[in-house]
C-alpha cells in the first residue's frame, strides 16, 4: 500500500516534542539536555518542550508546529505508547499529517520512573530513546486505515440452546440468520433432557417454543441435516459452503403427518434416544423435531415403498434425492457446536457395557422422561423391574488425569436433579446413594437445590469408586469405594448404577476448527481470543463462540452466551464497513520463492499460497503480528509500520555508543512491554543499561535482529514475550519465536557466545517486578563478564555474524 | 444400558442380537434345519447373508455351505425367516415372532397350503408320519373315551370307527415337498408347493460317481443315483430349494429355475425385487402383470361403484 509515496523524494522535516509530564519526567531526566540533543539528530528541524504534551495546549503546539514548520515526521518523547499513542495519532491527523508518520519515545515509564536514583543515566537513556525514535520515524511511511464492506448476515453453526438464542437475538435485531445443524433437528442436548435444574421445569416445554420460533422467524433459515464444507473470506465477508445431506423426503412437501412412519415396517436404534429404543426407517428423531421433516435412513430401509404409497398425493418422498451444496455470504459466524458425552467403555472396573444395569446419566435422563422409550419408568434392563436402590457415581472420566482432567461443570447439579426427582417420585420406596469427590453448586439457587437433596435423605458418600461388581444371577451391583470422610472402605449394594460421565469436545470439532481456522485448547474445546476479556471471540475476527463448545456450561450460561455472541456478531454486521489497522503484512511477489512456509506459520491462516503462485496475505484476516516476516526465508514479507529497515535503524541507533555496556531488549507490545511499563509505573529501580524496542509480537523478532545487535557489539540481547502456552495475543507467536531462538541460541553458543548474553524471558503485563529483576540479573551478568571479555567475544564472533547476515 | 449388537456362531446355531434398554431383537439360524439352499441370501433386502462353500473331503459326503450374516448390514427385518422353506431362521422382537414386514405388508407371507382331512384317514395308517423326510408329522389317536390309543388294530370295528385321528404337521418347518401326500392312500393330505420350478440335469455333464447333490438334498428319494452312475430327479417331491444346485461341482450340470412362489397378496417394491431374485425377471414379470390386472380390476370396480352411487344419488334428487 502507499509504497508509491515513498518513492517521491521528499525532504524530511522531523519535529521532536519533549514532555516534562510535570515533574514526572523533568524531575529526574534533564529534559533540556534531551531537547538540545534532539536538535543534533539528522533531519530534526524543530524541537519543543511541553509541560504536559497530552493536555490541550501541548497538543495544540504539535498541530501548530506541523503547520507552521511544515513538519512531516513527529516524535513525541513522553510516556508509554500504550498510554498515549492513539491520542497523538489523532493530534497529528488533525493537523493534516498522516497519523502513521509519528513515533513515541518512552522516557517516563522507561527512564524517569525506573531510574530515579540515577538521573544522569536516566537522561542518557532518554536521549537514546529519542535517537531511536527519530531513526525509526525517518523511515516511516504514510498508511491508510483499510476498510472492507460487510455482509449484514450471520451464520450460526450448531442449533443447541446456545445457537438458538444467538440466532433469535440476531434475527430480532433485524439481521438475516442462517442456522446450520448437522443432526435432523435443532435443540441439542437440552431437547433430550427431562427436567432442568434447579427449578425442575420440563426441558422440552421451555426449549420447544424457542425451536419453533427459530423455524417460524422470517429472518431465520435453518439448514438441518447439513454440514459445513468450506469457509473462505474474512471478517464481514465470509463465503460459506454448506452441504445439505439427502433425507429422501422433500422438505417443502413433507407435512410432518407421520403416516409414513406408521406404514414403515423397519426399526433401528434411535441414536437420539441414546439407542435405548428404536425409530422407524422413515421417521423423525423425536416428536418435537424442528424442522418437522421426516428422513429415511437408507442403511436400514428395505425399499418396500410403503411410505410412498401412504404419502400419496403429497408426493414428498424422493428416493433419488442427492446431496446439495449451497453457498452463502455472511459477515459474522457464531459457533455453538456443543459437546458430546463420554462412554466409559475403557473403564472396565465400572462395567459399563458389560453389566446391563449400569447406565450413564444421559441414559438415565431418557429413562425418567415421560416421553422416553420406557414411558418415564425407571426400569432395569436385566429384568424390566423398578430398582429400589440406585447409586450415582460422580466424576466418571472428569477430573481424572487418565481421561479428562477438567471438571465437566454441570454433572454435580444434574445428579442432584436426578436424586431429587427420584426421591420426590418414589418417596421412601427408593434408596439413593451419591458417590462424589466434591459437590459443586456455585450458581444462583444451586446450593439451595443441594439442600433440597440433602433434606430428602439422600446418602452422600465422599470418595472415588474403585470398582463395581455384579451378581451374575440377580444382576445386582456392588459399588466399592472409599469413604474419605470416615477414612474407611465402603461397599454399597444397588439395583442400578448411574454414571455421571464427563462431557467431552464434540465429535467433528477438529473438522470445524480446520474449516473455520479456529484453535482448540489442550482439552479439545475451542479457544477464545482471550479467556477473560474476549470470552466470546474466536481469534479469527468475525467468528464468535456460544455455549459448551468453548468449555462446558450449563443452560443458563449457554443461553447468556448465545445472546452475548449475537451482540458481538452484531458489532460486525451492524456496520456498513469494517476498519482494519494497516499494521499488516504484505508479500513482495518478486522476492517470494513460493515455499509456503509463511502459510504454516501465520497463526490466523491469513496467508494463501497456491501452487507455483506467490503468497498473498488476506488483509482483513491479518492481525499484524509479523510472525510471517520473521519466518520468511526470502525476506519477501514486510510488516507495515514495523519494517525490517525501521527496526534495524532502531537497533543501530540504540547501540551507537558503548554497545558492550548495553542490553538490547525486544519487547512484545501486549505482555513484556506492558510489564516493563508496570516496572516504571511501580517505580521499580533497575539498571539503565537497557534499550528497548517495541514489536507487536515476539514472533516478529527475526534472527537478523539478534545477529545484527550482536554484530554491533551489544553487551546482551533480551527477547521478551508473553508466557507460554496461552498468553500470546496472537495465539502462538511466542511459540514461533521460541522455536526460532532456541535454534539460534544453540548456534551462537557453539560459536563462542557466552550464553548469558542472549536471553528469552516471558514477562506478563502484571510482572513489573519480574522485569526489573530480569534486567538486574542480565546487567549483573554483563558486568561479571566484563567489557574486555565481551569485546574479545565480539571480535571473534564478528566474521561469523557477518557471514550469517550476508547469507540472508 | 448402552446398545449392544452381538453375534455368536456355534455348530448348532448362528445368533444375532440387538439389545436395547427396551427392545430385544434376536435372529437365530438353526444349523440343523438349514440345508444350505441359499434362498435367504437372495431374499434378504440388505444383501446381508452370504453362503460359504465347504471344501469337499474325498470319501465323505458333500457338505452344505455355511451361512453367514453380516452384523453391520442385518436390520432384523425377518425376510429370511419368511422365505426359508425349512423354517431354519427365526427372528423375534422381545420374544414375539410377529414380523412387521408381514403385518405392514411389505412382504407377503409364504403360503404353506397344507390340508389334512382326517375324516378320510384310515384309522390304522401312519404312512404320512413315516413318509416325512424331516420328521415333522406327529399322528395321535384317541378313543371315544378321549384316551390315547396305541394299537388301533386291536380294537373292535366300532371302537376303531370311534377313534379320532389328529395329524400334526409342524408347518413352519415344512418345505411342502408332498412326500406325505404321495404316500397317503386315502388322499387325506393335500399340499400345494410353496415354491415351484424346474430342475435340469445334463446327463453328459454330470460326473459319474459324484453324488454331492444327493448328499445334501434333505428330501430322501428326490435325487437318486441310477444304474448309469448318474443322478436322477424325482421332481414330485422336490421342494425346489436349490441346495443341490449349490453344491454341484460341474457348472451347468444341474440347474434350477424357480417359476413360482406361493404367497399372500401384497403391494410392495421390496417384494417385487425379492421375487425377481428368487425366481427370475421373466417369471416375476408374469406375476407383476397378474398383479397389475388385479389392480386395474379394483379401480374399475371402484369406478363402477362410484358411478352407481352417483346414479343412485341423481335418482334420489330427481
Ligand atoms: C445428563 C445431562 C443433564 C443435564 N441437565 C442439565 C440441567 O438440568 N440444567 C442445565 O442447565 N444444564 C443441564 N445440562 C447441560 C446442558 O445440556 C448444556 O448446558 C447445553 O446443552 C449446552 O448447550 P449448547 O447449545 O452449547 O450445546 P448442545 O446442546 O450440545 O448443542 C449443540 C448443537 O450443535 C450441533 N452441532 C454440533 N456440531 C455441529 C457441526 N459440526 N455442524 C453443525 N451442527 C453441529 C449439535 O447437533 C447440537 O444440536 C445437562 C447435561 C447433561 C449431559
Ligand atoms: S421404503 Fe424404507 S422407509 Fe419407506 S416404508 Fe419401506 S422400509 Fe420404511
Ligand atoms: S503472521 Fe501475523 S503478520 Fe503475518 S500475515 Fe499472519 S497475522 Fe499477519
Amino acid at each position: 500500500m502507499n509504497a508509491q509515496e515513498s518513492t517521491k523524494p521528499q525532504e524530511l522535516r522531523v519535529g521532536v516534542f519533549v514532555c516534562h509530564c510535570g515533574l514526572n519526567i523533568a524531575g529526574t531526566v534533564d529534559v533540556h539536555a534531551v531537547s538540545e540533543y534532539a536538535k543534533t539528530l539528522p533531519d530534526v528541524v524543530f524541537v519543543k518542550e511541553n509541560r504536559y504534551t497530552c493536555a490541550d495546549p501541548g497538543q495544540e503546539e504539535i498541530r501548530k508546529a506541523i503547520q507552521t514548520q511544515n513538519l512531516n515526521r513527529i516524535v513525541v518523547a513522553a510516556c508509554s505508547p500504550r498510554m498515549h499513542e492513539a491520542t497523538f495519532r489523532r493530534t497529528v491527523a488533525e493537523a493534516g499529517l498522516n497519523s502513521f508518520l509519528y513515533e513515541m519515545a518512552n522516557i517516563r515509564e522507561f527512564a524517569s520512573w525506573c531510574h530515579q536514583n540515577d538521573p544522569a543515566a536516566a537522561t542518557e537513556r532518554a536521549k537514546d530513546a529519542v535517537r531511536m525514535a527519530v531513526a525509526k520515524v525517518r523511515l516511516m511511511q504514510p498508511l491508510q486505515t483499510i476498510e472492507v464492506p460487510v455482509t449484514n448476515k450471520a451464520l450460526v453453526v450448531g442449533g443447541g440452546i446456545a445457537g438458538i438464542n444467538a440466532a433469535l437475538d440476531l434475527a430480532e435485531q433485524g439481521y438475516k440468520v442462517y442456522m446450520l445443524e448437522n443432526s435432523q433437528s435443532i435443540g441439542g442436548h437440552m431437547a433430550a433432557l427431562d427436567k432442568t435444574f434447579p427449578t425442575l421445569d420440563c426441558s422440552i416445554c421451555i426449549e420447544g417454543p424457542k425451536m419453533v420460533d427459530c423455524a417460524r422467524h422470517p429472518n431465520i433459515t435453518i439448514f438441518a441435516n447439513s454440514e459445513l464444507v468450506k469457509c473462505d473470506g474474512y471478517v464481514g465477508n465470509f463465503k460459506v459452503k454448506i452441504r445439505k445431506n439427502p433425507r429422501y423426503v422433500i422438505a417443502e412437501k413433507c407435512t410432518g403427518c407421520g403416516e409414513c412412519k406408521d406404514a414403515c415396517p423397519i426399526e433401528y436404534p434411535n441414536e437420539w434416544d441414546l439407542n435405548l429404543g428404536t425409530r422407524k426407517a422413515i421417521s423423525v428423531p423425536f416428536d418435537q423435531t424442528v424442522p418437522l421433516v421426516y428422513s429415511i435412513n437408507k442403511d436400514y430401509c428395505i425399499e418396500c415403498f410403503k411410505c410412498i404409497d401412504v404419502c400419496g398425493a403429497r408426493d414428498a418422498i424422493d428416493f433419488d434425492q442427492q446431496p446439495e451444496e449451497v453457498e452463502i455470504d455472511v459477515g459474522a459466524i457464531v459457533v455453538s457446536t456443543g459437546f458430546d458425552i463420554y462412554l466409559p467403555y475403557d473403564m472396565p472396573l465400572l462395567g459399563y457395557g458389560k453389566y446391563p444395569n449400569v447406565v450413564t446419566s444421559m441414559e438415565f435422563e431418557r429413562l425418567i422422561l415421560a416421553a422416553g422409550p420406557t414411558g418415564g419408568k425407571v426400569i432395569r434392563q436385566s429384568d424390566g423391574q423398578k430398582p429400589r436402590r440406585i447409586a450415582f457415581i460422580q466424576c466418571v472420566g472428569s477430573r481424572d488425569k487418565e481421561h479428562y482432567p477438567y471438571c465437566s461443570n454441570y454433572c454435580c447439579m444434574y445428579t442432584l436433579k436426578h436424586v431429587v426427582q427420584l426421591k420426590e417420585k418414589y418417596k421412601e420406596n427408593i434408596e439413593v446413594y451419591v458417590f462424589y469427590m466434591d459437590i459443586r453448586s456455585p450458581s444462583k439457587g444451586y446450593e439451595e437445590f443441594y439442600d433440597r437433596a440433602r433434606e430428602r435423605s439422600v446418602n452422600f458418600i465422599r470418595g472415588r469408586v474403585s470398582r463395581i461388581d455384579e451378581d451374575p444371577a440377580t444382576h445386582n451391583l456392588t459399588v466399592h469405594s472409599e469413604d474419605s470422610l470416615l477414612g474407611q472402605p465402603i461397599e454399597i449394594e444397588a439395583d442400578m448404577v448411574v454414571l455421571a460421565t464427563a462431557s467431552i469436545p464434540k465429535k467433528g470439532s477438529e473438522e470445524v476448527a480446520r474449516i473455520l481456522n479456529l484453535s482448540r485448547d489442550a482439552d479439545g474445546f475451542f479457544m477464545e481470543a482471550h479467556p477473560k476479556l474476549k470470552p466470546l471471540d474466536a481469534p479469527t475476527d468475525g467468528i464468535f463462540f456460544a455455549g459448551a463448545c468453548a468449555g462446558l456450561k450449563d443452560i443458563p450460561y449457554s443461553v447468556s452466551q448465545g445472546s452475548g455472541a449475537a451482540s458481538r456478531a452484531a458489532t460486525v454486521i451492524s456496520k456498513p464497513k469494517w476498519k482494519i489497522e494497516p499494521i499488516i503484512s504484505i508479500v513482495d511477489e518478486e522476492k517470494c520463492k513460493r515455499c509456503g512456509i509463511c502459510v504454516s506459520k501465520c497463526p490466523y491462516g491469513a496467508i494463501r499460497q497456491e501452487k507455483g503462485q506467490p503468497a498473498t496475505v488476506i488483509t482483513a484476516s491479518c492481525h499484524g503480528c509479523g510472525t510471517c516476516v520473521a519466518e520468511c526465508p526470502s525476506h519477501a514479507i514486510t510488516q507495515m509500520h514495523f519494517t525490517d529497515a525501521q527496526i534495524l535503524a532502531q537497533i543501530k541507533a540504540a547501540l551507537q555508543d558503548k554497545p558492550e555496556e548495553k542490553i538490547l531488549a525486544f519487547l512484545c507490545n501486549w505482555c513484556s512491554y506492558a510489564g516493563a511499563d508496570l516496572a516504571g509505573t511501580s517505580r521499580c529501580d533497575y539498571p539503565a543499561s537497557v534499550r528497548a524496542i517495541r514489536v507487536m509480537c515476539s514472533g516478529r523478532v527475526s534472527r537478523e535482529f539478534i545477529l545484527e545487535a550482536l554484530r554491533l557489539g551489544a553487551g546482551a540481547v533480551l527477547v521478551g514475550a508473553c508466557h507460554l502456552p496461552y498468553d500470546c495475543h496472537y495465539i502462538n507467536g511466542n511459540y514461533k519465536m521460541k522455536d526460532r531462538t532456541d535454534a539460534l541460541k544453540a548456534t551462537l553458543t557453539k560459536l563462542g557466545l557466552s550464553p548469558e548474553r542472549f536471553r528469552v524471558e516471558y514477562v506478563s503485563a502484571a510482572e513489573g517486578i519480574h522485569y526489573a529483576e530480569v534486567i538486574k540479573e542480565i546487567d549483573g551478568q554483563r558486568r561479571a563478564l566484563g567489557k574486555e571479555k565481551i569485546q574479545t567475544e565480539n571480535v571473534k564472533l564478528k566474521p561469523f555474524l557477518e557471514n550469517m547476515l550476508k547469507h540472508k | 444400558m448402552p446398545f449392544k449388537s452381538e453375534k455368536r456362531d456355534s455348530s448348532e446355531a448362528l445368533v444375532l442380537e440387538w439389545k436395547m434398554q427396551v427392545k430385544h431383537y434376536v435372529l437365530m439360524l438353526d444349523k440343523q434345519r438349514c440345508v444350505g439352499c441359499q434362498i435367504c441370501t437372495v431374499a434378504c433386502p440388505k444383501a446381508a447373508i452370504t453362503a460359504n462353500k465347504q471344501p469337499k473331503i474325498v470319501g465323505q459326503a458333500a457338505k452344505k455351505p455355511r451361512i453367514d450374516i453380516d452384523q453391520a448390514k442385518c436390520n432384523f427385518c425377518g425376510v429370511c425367516d419368511v422365505f426359508c422353506p425349512y423354517g431354519a431362521v427365526k427372528v423375534t422382537v422381545n420374544g414375539s415372532h410377529e414380523l412387521s414386514v408381514i403385518s405392514k405388508e411389505s412382504y407377503p407371507q409364504l403360503t404353506r397350503d397344507i390340508t389334512v382331512d382326517t375324516r378320510k384317514c384310515d384309522k390304522e395308517c401312519t404312512a404320512c408320519e413315516a413318509a416325512c423326510p424331516l420328521k415333522l408329522i406327529k399322528i395321535s389317536k384317541v378313543g371315544f373315551d378321549g384316551k390315547p390309543v396305541q394299537d388301533v388294530f386291536k380294537l373292535s370295528p366300532t371302537g376303531k370307527r370311534r377313534v379320532q385321528v389328529t395329524v400334526d404337521i409342524a408347518k413352519e418347518y415344512c418345505p411342502t415337498c408332498r412326500a406325505c401326500e404321495y404316500k397317503c392312500g386315502p388322499g387325506a393330505v393335500t399340499i400345494k408347493k410353496a415354491y415351484e420350478g424346474k430342475i435340469k440335469i445334463k446327463k453328459q455333464k454330470c460326473p459319474e460317481g459324484c453324488h454331492d447333490c444327493a448328499d445334501v438334498c434333505p428330501i430322501t428319494g428326490t435325487l437318486t443315483i441310477g444304474s448309469d452312475g448318474k443322478v436322477h430327479l424325482n421332481d414330485q417331491t422336490c421342494s425346489f430349494c436349490g441346495a443341490c444346485a449349490n453344491v454341484c461341482p460341474e457348472p451347468q450340470a444341474l440347474t434350477l429355475e424357480r417359476t413360482k412362489v406361493l404367497h399372500s397378496q401384497v403391494h410392495s417394491g421390496a417384494w417385487n425385487k425379492t421375487l425377481e431374485r428368487i425366481t427370475s425377471p421373466d417369471y416375476a414379470a408374469k406375476e407383476f402383470t397378474a398383479q397389475a390386472a388385479q389392480i386395474r380390476r379394483k379401480i374399475v370396480d371402484k369406478r363402477f361403484i362410484v358411478e352407481e352411487m352417483k346414479k343412485n344419488e341423481r335418482t334420489r334428487i330427481d
